[in-house]
């Protein structure tokens, strides 16, 4: 038997340059977008290079890999790379293979877009295919936008800037949407259910105690067994309980849903990142496609793209505007769950005289 | 093997013009596993639930990360899924692939797992989504005669991960393919074998705009910027923007820049650049006719995470500009003086950055051996609760 | 320094995970303090335990867990 190996890390990426890649490193030029999902970059030494920009579901198959390195072998020299959203880019030094590569992609159900100011892929996490702390599936949420916000992945003339959409199952963001235009952040809303059996078998109590930000668990004897009590008013299903302690599930059909938060952003263009703030508290779990989610989000879409000014993200704007103007011109309730009341909430209040007075 | 199963709730979703990952998954139905799967989450349809349990201590012999071991809660119902561990694969930087190399990794991962991937996960890393324990040790070996390793997972360096920088982008400040892959090497046994207080993220991006979101998602944020003046071609400019080219340059360029620094008297820009923050807005829209400076290097940001537990946090700037390709070992002695101190004051799940609030930036600095900056604060403090040290004081 | 060795660290680090299994989990930096404290930093530094730590979990004594971190616990087999 061969011997063991460990610690090699990644293979080294010069294995998977393309040669006209490896030929012009750190001597590109300039590049063009000229039509949505297709990049051509030139060098200093006048070659170029198309990108042809292609969306996945992100969850692939092995069907789809193979097929995917045919089309690298039949039109990019064998070599493909993936963007940090998820989408497939061939790389193409010869400009006529470009177009028969969009019709196989097509053909094969992977459209061509997501380049400028459009909507691209929407970043996600595992959802209820592969995630114990879910609130939401995340895969079927992020179909379901993106069929309806279609026609914003394969243009880039509809939209002031580019609008970043990303979606999280659970507090914990595996796809980390705290910077997003908009965020789809499914969320729980009830206190985690102690399974008191399990409780000290599975968990450590000190531990499990210790875990909580809002000291909202102590310990308990239940049934002459050492467990815990959560007291329901001081939490706010965060779940770093469970995170520690697989006993404390927040997970509940009745109760989990879906939030929506608005106006981040994570470039240092213009303005520094944002967070994203809330705009939809809650919203419920309707699967298999989320009406609601999907409206909301597309709503919220078609109201920034006709007030929006050219190079404005949804943040930008908003700040602009004023979020008084935003809950007007969207129509969304403020309520008092869109004041923040955690650690430094006091820094969110207008301090200030500063009011746009307008009649709504 | 066993009858399919009927998915009528997810089918819905192999219709519309977005692909499908029900699609993806039913490509490879044939394969029990995936059945059972399709079945547990045809369920959660149903009943607006997940099925799957808690972790559990599965791994590789010698590695603390790179397996999350996952149980679903119905063995009896879907038993071909009952265990459906993933494995974390740490990627090439840049995402770059051969079609060799990916048909090498389908064979595998068809013999030894699920035939379902996610390229990429949230970290980077390309995920094998779905094996059986007994799987792991032949998985590992077949991964790593085709020379790959795991990536991170648990309190661990997770699995770096960068933007495409000088592969191809005429952004790009310094190398982050380059030095995304010598720090993962680097730091091969920190990646295996976790021994911090929680997670620790790297991501590289060549420029501010920031394509790997490492502002906001990582511990370590190392973001390309550049010392001397944007380089302006005036007759580019010219030929390209005025007159055409869709930009009003002083409503949509001068006008937007956050630091007022430009001024453009309609045949002619100009640009303060002691003025300049680097935002790259200017460059973005005029890329034709502006460049990054010559003097290239990266700023070193610290402390960016999601909400748990503390509440987010952005990276805050650590060191304003660094000539990184060729200072990494200064680099490597800053982290590892602050993974000392995190090891030792830091709580279990605290992640830098709310360590370094609980403690305080300026005693941070203190122990790390760093001097304060200005560039670390957006302003100095407006309370006048000082912790004077008089010891050592004339 | 080292007039304790590596394997002896090991075999303390193996007694101390075995003395709270089932009470409290030991995550690496534990370990690692309890060790410098035991035998003192004249004696016993940070690479040292690291290479105990590695010791313990090559040979198969101890594994890796993660529970909202990551833990050196005794392998699931040996505790039943």
């Amino acid at each position: 038997m061969a011997e063991r190996r460990t610690d090699i890390g990644p293979p080294h990426y010069e294995n998977f340059l393309p040669p006209v890649i490896k030929k012009n490193y750190g001597k590109w030029l300039d590049h063009d977008i000229p039509r949505p999902g297709v990049l051509v970059h030139t060098a200093e030494s006048g070659d170029k290079v198309w990108s042809v920009r292609a969306a996945t579901p992100r969850l692939a198959s092995i069907v789809t890999l193979r097929m995917f390195a045919d089309l690298a072998d039949k039109y990019s020299d064998g070599y493909m790379r993936w963007t940090s959203r998820n989408n497939i880019e061939f790389l193409l030094t010869d400009e006529s293979k470009v177009d028969p590569l969009i019709a196989d992609l097509k053909k094969e159900g992977y459209p061509v877009g997501g380049t400028g100011a459009s909507i691209t892929n929407i970043v996600h996490t595992q959802g209820w295919v592969h995630c114990h702390s879910s609130a939401s599936d995340a895969s079927g949420v992020v179909k379901s936008i993106m069929d309806e916000l279609f026609p914003y992945f394969e243009s880039m003339d509809k939209l002031p800037a580019r609008l970043r959409i990303a979606f999280a199952c659970c507090l914990n963001m595996c796809g980390a949407v705290h910077c997003s235009d908009i965020s789809v952040l499914a969320v729980h809303r009830h206190a985690p259910k102690i399974d008191h059996d399990a409780m000290s078998k599975v968990c450590e109590i000190p531990s499990t105690i210790s875990s909580c930000p809002t000291g909202a668990i102590r310990s308990a004897t239940v049934d002459g067994k050492p467990s815990v009590e959560v007291i329901e008013e001081q939490c706010m299903y965060c779940a770093n309980c469970f995170s520690v302690c697989p006993a404390m599930s927040l997970n509940d059909p009745e109760t989990d849903g879906i939030s929506i938060w608005v106006g981040g952003k994570l470039s240092n263009a213009r303005s520094k990142p944002m967070f994203s703030k809330l705009a939809i508290p809650y919203l419920p779990n309707n699967p298999p496609r989320w009406p609601e989610v999907v409206n909301a989000v597309k709503h919220l879409v078609e109201v920034y793209a006709k007030h929006a000014r050219k190079f404005e993200r949804m943040g930008e704007w908003i700040e602009r505007i004023g979020w008084p103007k935003f809950f007007d011109l969207t129509g969304l309730e403020f309520t008092k769950y869109h004041i923040d009341d955690f650690t430094h909430a006091g820094e969110t209040y207008n301090r200030s005289a500063h009011n746009k007075i307008f009649n709504s | 093997m066993t009858e399919k199963r009927q998915t009528p709730k997810l089918d819905e979703l192999t219709k519309g013009p977005w692909p499908s990952f029900v699609t993806e998954m039913k490509k490879v139905q044939d394969n029990p596993m995936v059945n059972d799967l399709l079945g547990q989450l045809e369920r959660s349809y149903n009943e607006k639930i997940g099925h799957w349990k808690h972790g559990g201590i599965v791994g590789v012999m010698g590695y603390g990360g790179g397996v999350i071991g996952r149980y679903n809660d119905l063995p009896d119902d879907f038993p071909e899924c009952n265990e459906f561990h993933t494995i974390r694969v740490n990627q090439p930087a840049g995402w770059f692939y051969d079609s060799k190399t990916i048909r090498k990794i389908c064979d595998i991962w068809e013999k030894r797992g699920s035939g379902l991937t996610n390229f990429h996960g949230s970290t980077g890393d390309m995920v094998l989504l779905g094996t059986r324990t007994k799987e792991l040790e032949p998985l590992f070996s077949d991964l790593t005669s085709i020379d790959f390793d795991l990536g991170g997972s648990g309190s661990d360096v997770r699995t770096p991960s960068c933007c495409n920088g000088k592969a191809r982008c005429e952004w790009a400040c310094y190398d982050t393919m380059k030095i995304c892959h010598e720090v993962t090497m680097h730091f091969q046994d920190e990646l295996h074998r976790p021994a911090f207080p929680y997670k620790w993220k790297f991501k590289f991006s060549g420029c501010a705009n920031d394509c790997v979101a490492s502002i906001a998602r990582s511990d370590c944020a190392v973001i390309g910027t550049w010392k001397d003046e944007i380089k302006i071609d005036q007759k580019a400019l010219q030929e390209h923007y005025v007159n055409g080219g869709g930009v009003d340059i002083a409503r949509d360029v001068v006008n937007r820049c956050p630091s007022r620094c430009m001024s453009w008297d309609g045949t002619k820009l100009e640009i303060a650049n002691e003025d300049c923050v680097k935002c790259m807005h200017c460059i973005n829209v005029l890329h034709k006719a502006l460049r990054p400076g010559d003097e290239r290097g990266a700023a070193i940001l610290i402390g960016g995470k999601a909400p748990i537990i503390g509440g987010a946090l952005l990276a805050f700037t650590l060191i304003p500009f660094i000539d990184i390709e060729n200072s990494l070992e200064d680099i490597y002695e800053v982290v590892e003086e602050i993974w000392d101190l995190w090891g030792e004051y830091g709580k279990n799940r605290e992640r830098i950055g709310e360590f370094i609030q609980r403690i305080g930036l300026g005693n941070f600095l203190e122990q790390v051996g760093l001097e304060p900056a200005p560039e670390m604060i957006s302003h100095p403090r407006t309370n006048p609760y000082i912790f004077f040290e008089l010891d050592g004081e004339e | 320094m080292s007039d304790v060795s590596v394997e002896t660290v090991a075999d303390t680090m193996y007694d101390m995970v075995k003395e709270y299994h089932g009470k409290k989990n030991l995550k690496a930096l534990d370990l690692q303090k309890a060790m410098i404290k035991k035998f003192g930093d004249d004696k016993v530094d940070k690479k040292m335990c690291k290479a105990a730590i590695r010791q313990l979990i090559d040979s198969g004594k101890c594994t890796y867990s993660y529970v909202g971190g990551s833990y050196i616990v005794l392998p699931p087999e040996k505790t039943e």
